[in-house]
């Protein structure tokens, strides 16, 4: 989580049941610690307020997302809660034919700043989050993991904004007989992830005289030009699986014991995206590994206005069916695919989900949340990014493990 | 323990002189604290070692938990050596009351320690460095164990609140760090300031006119008010960061089970202790051939 390290403000979680107060409540006093003490007392005072407006806003529009990822006594890395209000209603969907809709799907998440002073990953997750009244999207959960570079701002606005870029663009309805082909899915994500790097590049614009955030960049220009994230994107429905990914975070399948990645890795040195960058008058120079224009390590990214068009902002788009097969889904920062090959960390989420369901470990004396937070793939998704600390990555760790397992 | 006495003693003493030679005493305290942070050490393995003999094996024929053995032998030995942590610390702040200037160039130190220095001591945010190294060091050994779900004591089987509560220290640990580093800054830049630049014109005008070298006495009262005040700058400056390493040094403690509390706290001392030897080994070739080279000069 990127509130973990960096003090930034805002998250884009919010719950709406009604018994959300005290949650809310603890939030904001989450909120108040983590604004960074460090800061002027001038720009406190203003950061405040904002960010109440805008976690009230937020309930105010997301009136289907149901989870909160609350502090437990303030200490709990995260905890997941999802109150059962869906179910009546996505039950008797006639439209899905009589399969399985995991409503609430079970996943888990770690996220650490690591060996690194500043943390700029972030993390979204937005279980059934596309309006109840569109049948079609019914059973839609949205995963994100973004990896911020320059600064952490970047990625903090892709999870605040992106989920909900994909659901606007998901309720269009001007194209409804196309629905859920495999174009239109690329076009949802290729629109969103345009609109997200526009309202990025434009807020960098605006926001420079407010003196409104207070992350490390502190927003100076030229400085907020060079700041971008990567963005894997995971829609996972009762049919299949949709990934867009734009730089080196990455998306994995484990189906059956087997690795199948989903996204790959836009690196500069990937011989079509050294030609488009070449093609588009870019240059790729190789100076503590290939970076476009000698400065950034990956060829697509969220932001990095400077870096335009050599840089680009459209992401890869993959569809996969489910199948009877799939274990999980692991959605990662470059800090576990550093370190960790897709094959150990499909084994070891393999062994996860089977071994713990078998045998509770001894450890688990403490209670992970609420009943839907998931114990195996919280193991799965910690075990894993203990593991690339322990293989000495000296990045910021993120790690969503989704089960994709039908539920027998 | 009569070398633990004597680390104490050296404190007592300072107390009672006020300690005119206080930068002498102080690398004598030093010395003492670390064959006592050595023979700590030893306690602390052997104190693990214990535990998982009476865990195979019972006591007096019957089973014996791990909260009794958290209670009846970890814990103590975890209170000891903490409050042996806090002892260097009231020394130390002591000591700097005299003479801060030493804290920050300390003769007791190896040339490799001192380059690795933060404000006169370890930088806060390399507890976590060492923690996610032997955590990792150890997860590593026992990865088949700890994916079958069984305990392993140490710090390789962290839960996910372990984990959250580090990171969140981590984070805490990370911001006080740098406003420490901001409030050195600024004590370094006040050397140049408005009182410093005339002084150091003043006085050289002085001898100049006077042809002289040595300043007059006069002067020299001026110039040590003016130092005194940066020496007192400095003085809560190293303060700050002394009292952030005992803090997060407790915390990152506080964590942990008494069992992880016990591998964490070995290998910050085998690291502290080790890198002193090699840096003092170090120190002594150079020497040497220095030595080789003067033709035999001190």
């Amino acid at each position: 989580m990127a509130e973990i390290c960096c003090g930034v403000v805002g998250e884009s979680e919010s719950s709406c049941d009604s018994g959300s107060r005290e949650a809310r409540k603890r939030r904001m006093e989450l909120r108040r610690v983590r604004i960074d003490p460090g800061v002027k007392r001038r720009r406190l005072e203003l950061c405040s307020p904002r960010d109440c407006d805008n976690s009230l806003e937020s309930c105010g529009t997301d009136t289907e997302v149901e989870v909160v990822l609350s502090p437990e006594n303030g200490r709990e890395l995260q905890s997941i809660r999802l109150p059962p209000i869906l179910k009546p209603l996505l039950s008797s969907s006639s439209h899905l034919n009589g399969i399985d809709v995991e409503i609430l799907p079970k996943f888990g998440i770690a996220s650490v700043c690591g060996r690194r002073r500043d943390m700029e990953d972030a993390v979204a997750i937005h279980p059934s989050f596309c309006r109840r009244e569109h049948e079609t999207t019914v059973g839609f959960h949205y995963f994100g993991v973004y990896d911020g570079h320059g600064c952490s701002h970047v990625a903090t606005k892709c999870k605040e904004r992106l989920h909900e870029m994909v659901r606007d663009e998901l309720l269009l309805d001007d194209v409804v007989e196309s629905r859920n082909s495999n174009n239109w899915w690329k076009c949802v994500m290729e629109r969103s992830f345009t609109r997200m790097d526009k309202e990025v590049v434009a807020w960098n614009e605006n926001v420079v005289d407010s003196m409104t955030v207070s992350c490390r960049c502190e927003l100076q220009t030229p400085e907020c030009d060079a700041v971008g994230s990567t963005a894997v994107v995971a829609v996972v429905t009762p049919h299949k699986i949709i990934v867009a990914n734009c730089g080196d975070s990455r998306a994995l399948l484990c189906r059956n014991g087997k690795a199948i990645p989903l996204s790959t890795d836009h690196k500069p040195d990937r011989p079509d995206e050294l030609n488009r960058i070449q093609a588009a008058g870019g240059r790729v120079i190789y100076w503590e590994g290939a970076r476009v224009l000698g400065v950034l390590a990956m060829s697509r990214a969220i932001g990095d206005n400077y870096l335009k068009p050599y840089v680009s902002c459209e992401p890869e788009v993959t569809i996969t069916e489910r199948t009877e097969e799939d274990e999980c889904l692991i959605l990662a920062s470059d800090g576990l695919w550093d370190v960790v090959s897709n094959e150990t960390a499909c084994g070891v989420a393999h062994m996860c989900l089977k071994g713990k369901a078998a045998a509770p470990p001894p450890s688990s004396l403490e209670n992970e949340g609420g009943e839907s937070s998931d114990k195996a793939c919280n193991d799965a998704s910690m075990l894993l990014t203990k593991l690339a600390l322990a293989r000495r990555s000296a990045d910021n760790v993120s790690v969503v493990v989704v089960d994709l397992r039908r539920a027998t | 323990m009569s070398v633990a006495s004597s680390s104490a003693t050296f404190m007592a003493r300072a107390l009672h002189t006020g300690g005119n030679q206080d930068n002498e005493t102080f690398h004598k305290f030093f010395e003492c604290w670390i064959v006592e942070q050595s023979q700590h050490l030893e306690e602390l393995v052997s104190a693990t070692k214990d535990c998982d003999q009476e865990q195979l094996d019972g006591r007096n024929g019957r089973i014996v938990t791990q909260s009794e053995l958290d209670e009846r032998i970890l814990r103590p030995k975890i209170t000891q050596v903490i409050e042996h942590y806090e002892q260097y610390y009231r020394a130390k702040s002591r000591w700097a009351w005299n003479n801060v200037l030493s804290m920050f160039n300390p003769s007791w130190r190896s040339s490799l320690e001192d380059a690795f220095l933060w404000i006169g001591g370890w930088r806060p945010s390399m507890a976590f460095h060492l923690f996610y190294s032997k955590s990792g060091l150890q997860l590593e050994a026992k990865l088949a164990e700890i994916i079958r779900g069984l305990s392993t004591g140490d710090l390789g089987d962290l839960t996910p609140t372990q984990l959250g509560q580090v990171n969140e220290l981590q984070k805490v640990t990370i911001r006080e760090e740098k406003e420490i580093s901001e409030k050195l800054a600024k004590q370094q830049e006040t050397v140049a300031d408005s009182t410093m630049v005339e002084l150091s014109h003043a006085v050289t005008e002085a001898m100049r006119e006077s042809g002289d070298d040595i300043a007059t006495a006069a002067d020299d009262g001026r110039v040590e008010a003016s130092l005194a005040t940066k020496e007192e700058g400095l003085a809560e400056v190293l303060r700050r960061a002394d009292d952030l390493r005992l803090k997060t040094l407790k915390e990152v403690v506080s964590v942990l089970t008494p069992a992880q509390g016990v591998h964490f706290l070995i290998a910050a001392a085998e690291l502290h202790l080790r890198i002193h030897e090699w840096g003092r080994k170090k120190d002594a070739t150079r020497h040497q051939n220095h030595r080789g080279v003067g033709g035999g000069s001190q």
